[in-house]
């Protein structure tokens, strides 16, 4: 009897000592997750002030083919005129609000350590749609800034960067900061993955 | 204990199994699908004669002009991802066929690539869309001009390949999710 019961508490001890020593492991994935997540929410609310910041009005000389002299023309560049702009500005404010609800749901995860499969699972995936909505909306603004940086001869549209050069380092900014994001999406899936395979949950 | 494992086993096998089968079927897809969409876009090129007044006494001149799919920057930026995420299809479908979940590195390391492959799709689905949405509507504000009421054959094909290349974006997508629902099921 008092042999089994031995066998008990060294059966139960067995058991006490695995969880201790994946807690400060996983608490690392945890802290890595959030700390990633809050810099993701940073990057996209960045993107969208700066681009949202970026209106100029300048005088453009502009050249109409029957007469000669240049006569001065005041035109104004908001980032509304271009519907490529104006799905990024969505797309990344779409971002912004996901990082906030996802870093305080690990937050709270992670004071309580305690994180169930099907949520880590949901995030790894919706990360992945995310991604896809941010690489989407870097790949449109940057087409709308090269093309407003070097203008293309061919279809005849002209470079608006010579004239308009605040707009354009705003939109330059912007996309740099949404390529940043996308890249911590993609660190935040690797993360987050390695962590599921490990079977720490916590 | 050991008839458990034995049940865990053929459970695992069993996912093996049927993971493969989707993995390969739809890793073919993607390959078919950028494979395509470069292909659609790569050829891409129209030539219209279109009348212009150069005087108004003159009777109209009509000039040759083409369109080629090199002369704008994000479709080239396209067919240089869509080759890329073709070329790593075939590439990924004959280590998945070697490997047969042997080796956990080389699936971590394949759905590495697949996210990448997300990423570097959608970016180019996004610009090729950007820039035939200038193409098709114009700028008013930017004073850039539609191109599409000249050159429609060569816009129809722009969005072709699009679609194709953004149905295959969304393959790599739904392969990333599949391969990580396999994760947490083995365990």
């Amino acid at each position: 009897m008092a042999e089994v019961e031995k066998k008990g508490v060294s059966d139960q001890e067995a058991k006490t000592v695995p969880p201790e020593h994946t807690k400060s492991s996983s608490s690392f994935f945890s802290v890595a997750d959030v700390v990633l997540r809050f810099f993701l929410f940073v990057s996209s609310l960045v993107a969208v002030l700066v681009m949202i910041t970026s209106k100029q009005t300048t005088t453009i000389l502009v050249t109409v083919p029957p007469f000669t002299t240049p006569f001065p023309v005041v035109s104004t560049a908001k980032y509304r005129y271009s519907p490529a702009f104006i799905y990024f500005i969505t797309a990344l404010s779409v971002t912004g609000l996901y990082s906030i609800i996802t870093t305080t749901m690990r937050f709270l995860a992670l004071l309580k350590h305690k994180m169930p499969t099907t949520l880590l699972l949901l995030l790894i995936i919706m990360d992945v749609l995310v991604l896809g909505i941010v690489s989407a909306a870097t790949g449109a603004a940057g087409a709308i800034g090269y093309l407003g940086l070097k203008g293309n001869s061919h279809t005849n549209w002209m470079k608006i960067c010579y004239g308009f050069d605040k707009f354009c380092k705003h939109i330059g900014t912007s996309v740099s900061f949404s390529l940043f994001a996308s890249v911590i999406l993609v660190l935040l899936v690797l993360l987050n993955t390695y962590a599921l395979s490990k079977k720490i949950l916590k | 204990m050991e008839v458990e494992n034995g049940g865990n086993k053929e459970v695992v096998v069993a996912n093996k199994r049927s993971f493969r089968c989707s993995d390969l079927v739809l890793r073919f897809l993607a390959l078919a699908l950028t494979l395509v969409a470069a292909i659609v876009l790569g050829v891409n090129k129209e030539t219209k004669n279109v009348s212009m007044e150069i005087l108004p006494k003159l009777s109209p001149l009509t000039v040759p002009v083409t369109a080629k799919w090199h002369y704008l920057s994000a479709f080239v930026y396209l067919v240089v991802v869509d080759s890329i995420a073709c070329a790593y299809a075939a590439i990924s479908l004959v280590i998945t066929l070697a490997n047969r979940g042997n080796k956990k590195g080389l699936t971590l390391l394949i759905m590495i690539s697949d996210l990448i492959m997300v990423g570097l799709l959608f970016s180019g689905g996004g610009a090729a869309t950007a820039v035939g949405l200038i193409g098709y509507e114009g700028n008013t504000h930017l004073r850039w001009n539609k191109v599409c009421n000249i050159f429609d054959r060569y816009c129809h094909q722009v969005a072709a390949s699009l679609f194709l290349s953004l149905l295959g974006a969304t393959i790599f997508l739904v392969m990333v999710s599949l391969s990580t629902l396999n994760l947490a099921k083995k365990h």
